[in-house]
């Protein structure tokens, strides 16, 4: 089926709608450029979007990314594609690139939806919530997540039955199955590869007990049972409900180990789980929380006296690098650690374990460029031609890189080298 | 014409409604006079309910709006663009702070905070029932920034704005560019010369017609604001001092740190010959080398062949009774790239690491992984117990217990010991002082929020780059220089601002023109004319400042300051005595 | 929450002060809730009108939480401040009110624990008053 491409012209392509791209395109569209943002999920906002509070001011999560996103999504000069691809990327010339991008269908039309949630309640389907990483369950017919953006409803094609309850009780009547993808052709004059990270699944990892043991989850997890939009508005272990109140943090899960094939360090987990142990302090006063760690690296700006501060509410460091994780019968989970301090093997029983998973490359830019390569590192992230005078050059002239997608970055990271990035590709928009 | 007010209290998700009851709030303020709409909402700054808002202000035709949330300071820019988009004037908004200075100051007193947030919503909705539509004073920007500091990141910023087609003055207090960049032989983790790097950038400054670079210069003031600052740069030449002036649109404070200089006997700095700090250390390496008969390159330093060298880590910096309570952030990767590259030029030279554990984040740690294939010894002390120093036979003895083998005690002599300093801030305090930048705990400059705005400051127009906001890598100095460049360029690039018409006026009926108000003005922005033949004050609306200075001083009390007016002062007091 | 708190009127700063008050909500410093802050652009901006209004409806303090030295609008700030208070103590003076009901401190923006420090020690102050 080849249809006709619709035509557009932008002066900046931002790959990638998370906080990275977001404020890039922030910082080129208030200089005055017209800016397309190509999203591939249903909302802009990346990971950010779905983290309860950030450290070290412990401000919540959606209280800064969603005035953000509600900047991007109303910015004169930008618009965004979400639920979108790029087929390719090809360079013609210095200031002329071709962008071939299709928007997947969402069998909504998002003009008329209101997000009223009535399609959510009539749709017979269940399936598991990829929004809240699979801890409860969604419609076929669904908003993806409270603060998403644009907070317009979709039909999950693939787990739909067409049984058309939903249809029927839609009041504006915006639901249309007939709706095909829309193939475009854009015209930009420079791209910044925005795409982040991916995270580590440690499902790969046996002795980790991720999938056999039921109260072992991610830190993402934790994140969202944690957030103020969280699903269960308290936080409770998934085999039975108990409220858990021996809690421990499993770090460099999926980093700091060439045999997890992942030889560096994620940057950001040592102190996204000393965040959660304070959370959790706050969130149920009475449950202990041991972090078994290598090293503690709390680098940033006030990172360390946050670290600190964790120490002096009671959170328990352990230095100890975790072997296996076994469950018991009672759902409980007993620990098998090397403590450093005595050169023991030891174990403990916790109730809940938390895998504080890394970050892992997306190597999904690399593909999208045609004409031109756009080479990754031996780490498989997007390369950096100049890392330390440029670090936002790649090893094409005109495309840039923002955020995580050089390399594992916490936020205020990611948000200086979007605006590195975004100063690239005004001067190179001058030269 | 009565007002028709809306207003909408926010739960932040929990952040406000764990502890304020927002529905008692609703309730206790819904029948306030003028008011015809009281909502509350999960996410007030959520685009679902800003769509709301919007409609709401068309819909009922509200003249005002209210909003009880988080700080101003957040999303005053927010509910304000909610505003205009609606039509409503944007000086029709007012904000009351229900989180920082209510659920979250008084989390322990549920009661308490509720109450509180009834009077605080009260007293904003007092404000917005007298609150006047403004327009906006539009001010020229000069499309020009002064960049001071010209290290690596004051240099890469001014570049950038070069090439952004900004006019730049790169001011540098030294006699030469560069800052710490040509101290670095080999920078991780490419093992590039820091030397190269700097030829590079001084090429291409010299290439960029728009930059004119300062050296020997010194900032010894400022005048002016946003889009107008006035600087006075103070030259050092061979025939004395000059001073130029020049107007900047933007200033770009870039002004870097100092290495920690450890005091005298920390360590045994300064009582024993053979500590060195780190910086001391990499000079050594470049400089310190000699060859013997076979060729082997053998180090010496105070003409004593180096063979072992032990490193304490984290000296200044994470100080368990000092004041450095930050961590330094480069150290742990500078101190291990340079005991690799001791080793590669002196093949027989030993590495003993002294740490607080490694913190070579992200790829760094490929670095710590080579360190540790090559085998230099890493042993880890207590934070609270560190290491003791002492001479022995001309070597240093460091003895310390090290939680990686079983809290053993360890002890290595060795020929050179390594202290690795931290980043401090710039010792010299007169710049920030000048510029009135406010510092944070770690009394590095400070932005005014890490994710919302990490390279701005709270003084309008003056942005932060590299290490004077906080310890930074080469290439984090850079992402932040140009994030900065990113920022100053927006301030100019567009030759105009808007300005907040919040300025002082005069009631000709009631002044009398005693300059109370002129003396007391620190921008210069009164002036005597006459009015029907009576002298009157007047005040100039683009050089006001909106501070109010001239407020309390007035005999007659015929100054008021827009939206601080005395009717809307003491209708908000009226409200929270009650 | 037996102890009754006195009710006191804070006049913070937009960019200074009150910056460092948020953050003492931030950092859960807790305070009395009876405290309330109205903020102004800068300290010595402040008319003694507006702080005898509130003695007069019922405050039984006045903060100011003053800029001090790191004022935007000029060093002059702290002075001027100061003879502000100054001025208003000999009008309350003159009009009976206890001068010790109206105190100022420098808040810096970081000031959260020293603003936190004033207002229970000026709060204590105010009910210990009252008591005699």
């Amino acid at each position: 089926m080849q249809t006709e491409r619709i035509k557009l012209t932008y002066d900046a392509l931002v790959i990638g709608g998370g906080i990275a791209g977001g404020e890039a395109a922030l910082n080129l569209a208030n200089n005055g450029y017209k800016v397309l943002v190509v999203e591939k999920s249903l909302s802009v906002g990346g990971k950010m979007i779905m983290l309860s509070k950030v450290f070290p001011t412990l401000d919540c999560s959606a209280c800064i990314t969603t005035p953000k996103v509600s900047e991007i999504s109303r910015h004169p000069n930008i618009k965004i594609f979400t639920e979108s691809d790029i087929e390719s990327i090809e360079k013609l010339g210095e200031h002329n690139f071709v962008a071939k991008v299709t928007r997947r269908p969402r069998y909504v039309v998002e003009e008329d939806c209101t997000a009223c949630q009535l399609c959510e309640e009539a749709c017979p389907v269940i399936v598991k919530d990829q929004f809240q990483y699979g801890l409860v369950g969604r419609k076929a017919a669904y908003i993806p997540f409270s603060i998403c953006s644009p907070k317009v409803a979709a039909i999950d094609i693939d787990n739909c039955t067409l049984c058309g309850a939903c249809e029927k009780v839609c009041p504006p009547g915006c639901i249309d199955f007939t709706m095909k993808a829309k193939q475009y052709e854009i015209s930009v004059k420079t791209a910044i590869v925005a795409t982040g990270f991916e995270l580590f699944d440690p499902s790969t990892v046996k002795r980790y007990s991720y999938q056999e043991g039921k109260n072992v989850i991610t830190s993402m997890q934790m994140e969202r049972l944690l957030a103020p939009t969280r699903p269960f508005h308290t936080i409770l272990r998934p085999s039975d409900g108990k409220v858990p109140d021996k809690i421990a943090y499993v770090l460099c899960a999926g980093s700091r180990d060439d045999s997890m094939g992942n030889p560096i360090c994620s940057q950001i987990c040592c102190m996204y789980s000393i965040k959660q142990a304070q959370l959790l302090m706050g969130a149920l006063p009475m449950a202990d929380i041991t972090i078994y760690y290598i090293d503690i690296r709390a680098f940033g700006k006030g990172y360390d006296e946050f670290y600190e501060q964790a120490v002096s509410m009671g959170v328990r460091l352990v230095k100890g690098k975790i072997g296996k994780i076994s469950e018991k019968e009672n759902g409980n989970l007993v620990l098998r650690y090397e403590d450093v301090s005595t050169g023991k093997l030891k174990e403990a029983e916790h109730d809940f374990v938390v895998l504080s998973v890394g970050a892992k490359p997306n190597e999904e830019p690399q593909s999208l460029f045609k004409t031109q390569k756009l080479e990754l590192d031996n780490l498989k992230y997007v390369k950096q031609s100049d890392p330390l005078l440029s670090p936002a050059k790649t090893t094409i002239e005109g495309v840039f890189v923002a955020g995580a997608a050089t390399g594992p970055k916490d936020i205020p990271d990611s948000i200086l080298s979007a605006g590195c990035a975004s100063t690239e590709a005004i001067s190179y928009l001058n030269s | 014409m009565k007002k028709k007010l809306g207003v909408y209290i926010c739960a932040c998700g929990g952040n406000i409604s764990d502890y304020v009851d927002i529905e008692k709030v609703r309730e206790a303020v819904k029948d306030e006079d003028c008011l015809v709409l009281a909502k509350t909402t999960m996410f007030a700054c959520g685009d679902t309910n800003q769509k709301d808002m919007e409609q709401d202000i068309k819909e009922n035709d509200l003249s005002g709006i209210v909003v009880a949330s988080c700080s101003p300071k957040l999303h005053l820019t927010t509910f304000r663009g909610v505003s205009e988009r609606a039509g409503l004037n944007k000086y029709n908004y007012v904000h009351a702070n229900i989180r920082e200075q209510g659920s979250w100051a008084h989390s322990d007193n549920k009661v308490g905070a509720t109450e509180k947030a009834i009077n605080l919503v009260k007293a904003a909705i007092a404000k917005a029932r007298l609150a006047e539509s403004l327009e906006p004073i539009i001010i020229e920007s000069k499309r020009s920034v002064a960049v001071i500091g010209a290290g690596v990141a004051g240099m890469k910023a001014a570049i950038s704005l070069a090439r952004m087609k900004d006019e730049v003055y790169l001011i540098e207090r030294e006699g030469k560019v560069g800052g710490h960049l040509s101290a670095l032989e080999k920078i991780s983790p490419e093992g590039t010369d820091g030397r190269e790097l700097l030829a590079r950038l001084e090429k291409e400054i010299a290439a960029e017609p728009n930059i004119t670079l300062l050296t020997n210069a010194e900032v010894t003031g400022t005048s002016g604001n946003i889009g107008d600052f006035k600087v006075d740069v103070t030259i050092k030449g061979s025939q004395g001092e000059m001073v130029k002036q020049f107007v900047a649109g933007s200033i770009l404070v870039a002004t870097g740190f100092n290495s920690y200089t450890p005091a005298e006997g920390e360590f045994g700095y300064s009582n024993i010959k053979s500590v060195i700090t780190l910086p001391e250390f990499k000079a050594l390496i470049s400089e310190g080398g000699k060859a013997d008969a076979d060729g082997t390159m053998r180090l010496y330093y105070n003409n004593r062949e180096v063979q072992s060298i032990a490193y304490i880590y984290c000296v200044g910096s994470r100080q368990v009774k000092g004041e450095n309570k930050y961590c330094s952030r480069y150290c742990c990767t500078a101190a291990i790239q340079s005991s690799l590259d001791v080793r590669e030029k002196f093949p027989n030279v030993d590495n003993f690491h002294f740490t607080r554990g490694v913190r070579t984040y992200g790829k760094q740690e490929l670095i710590y992984k080579e360190s540790n294939d090559k085998g230099d010894v890493y042993i880890q002390f207590p934070d609270k117990k560190p290491p003791v120093v002492s001479e022995e036979n001309g070597k240093v003895l460091v003895k310390a217990i090290d939680i990686l083998s079983e809290k053993s005690e360890s002890e290595v002599v060795a020929d050179l010991l390594v202290l690795v300093t931290g980043m401090v801030p710039d010792s010299d305090t007169a710049l920030g002082n000048l510029l009135k930048l406010p510092k944070g705990r770690d009394k590095f400059f400070n932005e005014i929020h890490p994710k919302l705005r990490p390279v701005e400051t709270v003084i309008d127009g003056i942005t932060i780059a590299g290490t004077c906001q906080g310890p930074k890598n080469v290439a984090e100095s850079v992402n932040s220089a140009l994030s900065a460049a990113a920022k100053s360029h927006s301030f100019v690039s567009l030759g105009e601002l808007e300005l907040e018409p919040i300025v002082a006026y005069v009631d000709n009926d009631t002044c009398n023109w005693c300059t109370a108000c002129s003396d007391v003005c620190p921008f210069s922005a009164v002036s005597m004319i006459d009015h029907n033949g009576k002298a009157v004050a007047q005040i100039n609306k683009s050089t006001c400042k909106g501070c109010g200075m001239c407020l309390p001083v007035c005999p007659s009390d015929s100054i008021e300051l827009i939206s601080f007016t005395n009717k809307e002062m003491e209708s908000m007091i009226d409200v929270l005595a009650q | 929450m037996s102890k009754r708190s006195a009710k006191i009127l804070v006049f913070s700063t937009e960019k200074i002060s009150d910056p460092a008050i948020d953050m003492a909500g931030l950092l859960k410093l807790h305070y009395p809730p009876e405290v309330f802050t109205i903020p102004v652009r800068c300290s010595s901006g402040i008319k003694p009108r507006w702080i005898l209004r509130a003695f007069e409806k019922g405050f039984d303090g006045v903060f100011i939480a003053a800029d001090g030295s790191d004022c935007s609008y000029g060093e002059s700030c702290t002075e001027k401040t100061g003879h502000l208070v100054e001025r208003v103590h000999e009008m309350m003076k003159s009009q009976n009110i206890e001068p010790s009901r109206l105190r100022m401190a420098a808040i810096c923006s970081v000031c959260s624990e020293s603003f936190v420090k004033q207002v229970k020690s000026f709060n204590e102050l105010l009910l210990k008053q009252e008591i005699q």
